[in-house]
């Protein structure tokens, strides 16, 4: 076990393991003060009290969608991660004879400074390239780009089931987000009649991965069997998604590593890099470069945002002004918006944030009642920024008045009053 | 155990406490975990706004992506959802719901 950012972290890096056997996320039972926060943060009921004692345990891998907001939201640093690549990509890092790209998502450059003493949400994309670079990575691709590309590809899919819709065979609407690794189990798991309906995109990071060993590995001269990938996330469920055997089309395994926000702060503290004196950088061109659609898959409505600045445009032929589209952003709940788009009609769209939310509009889907065309997931409230690998929020741990009195307030509803 | 008349107010007052008290604070510690994300989620789009950071704001303004579907000579020239891209850049989905119903079978309360 390792300390990282204030979470224990188990150093193994597994291979070729089915991800489904892994607990990505635990309760540390002696540190377990039964407060119960981390089950009431749990949308699918994974983590729960084992004993009389109210210590809560996650039951099984298979309920557990691996969000890590039972994490976050523990004020006694009680719940570790299972998996941490941290220990092989540093061994990679120094070996000359192996070509290491980094992924970067979003979400991260508006947490790693949090780790560094800067503000809440300060955005930090060029210093966290210029620590790639010194950290040793070959490659500072960003994954970032892929969001443009995933946008090219979601996009298009929505065009094209809008259109096949009364012909045969036609794939099903609404169409589902697929970006989000914590919804698609959810959908896997819990609503699996309803897969036809999730766009049949990768996410972003499962696009980059291969992109990597192919186009990347043509562009630069690399042989694709020396290129180990390192996938950056705000999250901890994009482990399970790196392990996912599927996610091997380029030949090899596409994403061999996964970290999250908190163990690239780590490594740039470990490798002894001075964070705040460091030059804003750009990430390397092909894979690298992205636009403002891009970068706000990291919040809540993003991805709906991006998605409708490209499907205005390809479906009225006519130039977006301005591509600000406020309705769809989302800070919690469900958001649904109708979205006229000249010379073809009203375009209906819905986000959810968080899995209670999916849920309800994935019910409405099952019953056949559902009158959108595109609907947005996110596992986490309020999109990736609050994701289980960013850095934690000091009010969560700072009060342990606060927490106790949650704690003495939530055994006081528990009790259970004989009429 | 006999409880006198002004022990039990006492016991009210005390529970009321609690409940206003703890009810609060708990109102306060989501709002305020909420502001956090808000701050971040506000950078987000300010990073989005600000041409210094993101010269573009559209996916298929961005140069990398005009290069890549090139239709002459692009890596992905058949376009968006072409050969290429259903082969690399899509996927399929795997029916997962076999063990929490196992689970649920066991006697495990989730909550879907």
């Amino acid at each position: 076990m390792k300390q990282i950012e204030g979470v224990m972290y188990q150093t193994n890096a597994p291979k070729g393991i089915d991800p489904d056997s892994i607990f990505f996320v635990q309760v540390d039972a002696t540190k377990c003060q039964a407060c119960g926060n981390c089950e009431e943060a749990c949308a699918t009921g994974a983590i729960q009290s084992i004993n009389d004692d109210g210590i809560r345990q996650v039951v099984d891998p298979a309920a557990c969608m691996n969000c890590g907001q039972c994490l976050i939201n523990c004020p006694y640093d009680a719940i570790y991660e299972g998996v941490s690549y941290v220990d092989e990509v540093f061994e990679k890092l120094k070996d000359p004879n192996t070509v290491v790209v980094s992924m970067p998502a979003p979400a991260v450059r508006y947490g790693l400074g949090e780790c560094f003493g800067a503000a809440t949400g300060t955005y930090v994309g060029g210093k966290m390239h210029a620590a790639l670079r010194q950290l040793g990575f070959d490659y500072i691709w960003d994954n970032e780009f892929t969001a443009d590309v995933t946008i090219m590809e979601e996009g298009t899919e929505l065009i094209q089931r809008v259109g096949e819709q009364g012909k045969k065979g036609a794939r099903p609407l609404p169409q589902f987000t697929s970006c989000c690794p914590g919804w698609v189990k959810f959908a896997e798991t819990f609503y699996p009649d309803l897969m036809p309906n999730l766009s049949s995109c990768k996410s972003p990071i499962g696009m980059l991965g291969p992109l990597a060993k192919t186009y990347g590995a043509h562009e630069t001269e690399t042989p694709a069997k020396n290129i180990y990938t390192v996938s950056i996330m705000p999250c901890i469920a994009k482990k399970y998604e790196g392990l996912r055997p599927e996610l091997a089309d380029s030949g090899f395994r596409d994403i061999d590593a996964t970290i999250n926000t908190r163990e690239l702060a780590y490594m740039i503290k470990a490798a002894g890099i001075n964070f705040n004196s460091l030059p804003s950088q750009a990430p390397d061109p092909i894979l690298g470069d992205s636009t403002g659609a891009a970068t706000i898959f990291g919040n809540s409505g993003g991805v709906m945002e991006a998605a409708l600045r490209l499907a205005y445009e390809v479906l009225s032929g006519k130039k977006l002004s301005d591509p600000t589209i406020k309705v769809v952003r989302t800070h919690e709940g469900i958001n649904a918006a109708d979205v006229d788009v000249p010379g073809f009609g009203t375009v209906k769209v819905a986000v959810a944030s968080g899995l209670d939310n999916a849920a309800k509009l994935c019910d409405e889907v099952r019953a056949g009642k559902s009158p959108y065309h595109f609907i947005e997931v996110m596992t986490c409230p309020g999109g990736c920024v609050n994701g289980g690998g960013q850095p934690l929020d000091p009010d969560v741990r700072a009060s342990l008045f606060k927490s106790t009195v949650a704690q003495i307030n939530k055994r006081f509803r528990a009790r259970t009053v004989s009429a | 155990m006999k409880m006198n008349r002004r022990g039990f107010i006492k016991a009210c007052g005390v529970m009321t406490g609690y409940a206003v008290l703890g009810l609060n604070l708990t109102k306060e510690a989501v709002a305020a975990s909420m502001d956090f994300v808000g701050l971040r989620q506000k950078s987000v789009y300010d990073a989005d706004a600000n041409p210094k950071i993101y010269k573009l704001r559209k996916s298929q303004d961005n140069p990398m992506i005009k290069k890549i579907y090139d239709p002459k000579d692009g890596f992905l020239h058949e376009g968006p959802c072409g050969h290429m891209s259903h082969h690399l850049l899509h996927t399929h989905y795997n029916d997962r719901s076999a063990r929490v119903a196992a689970l649920k079978a066991n006697g495990f309360k989730l909550k879907f």
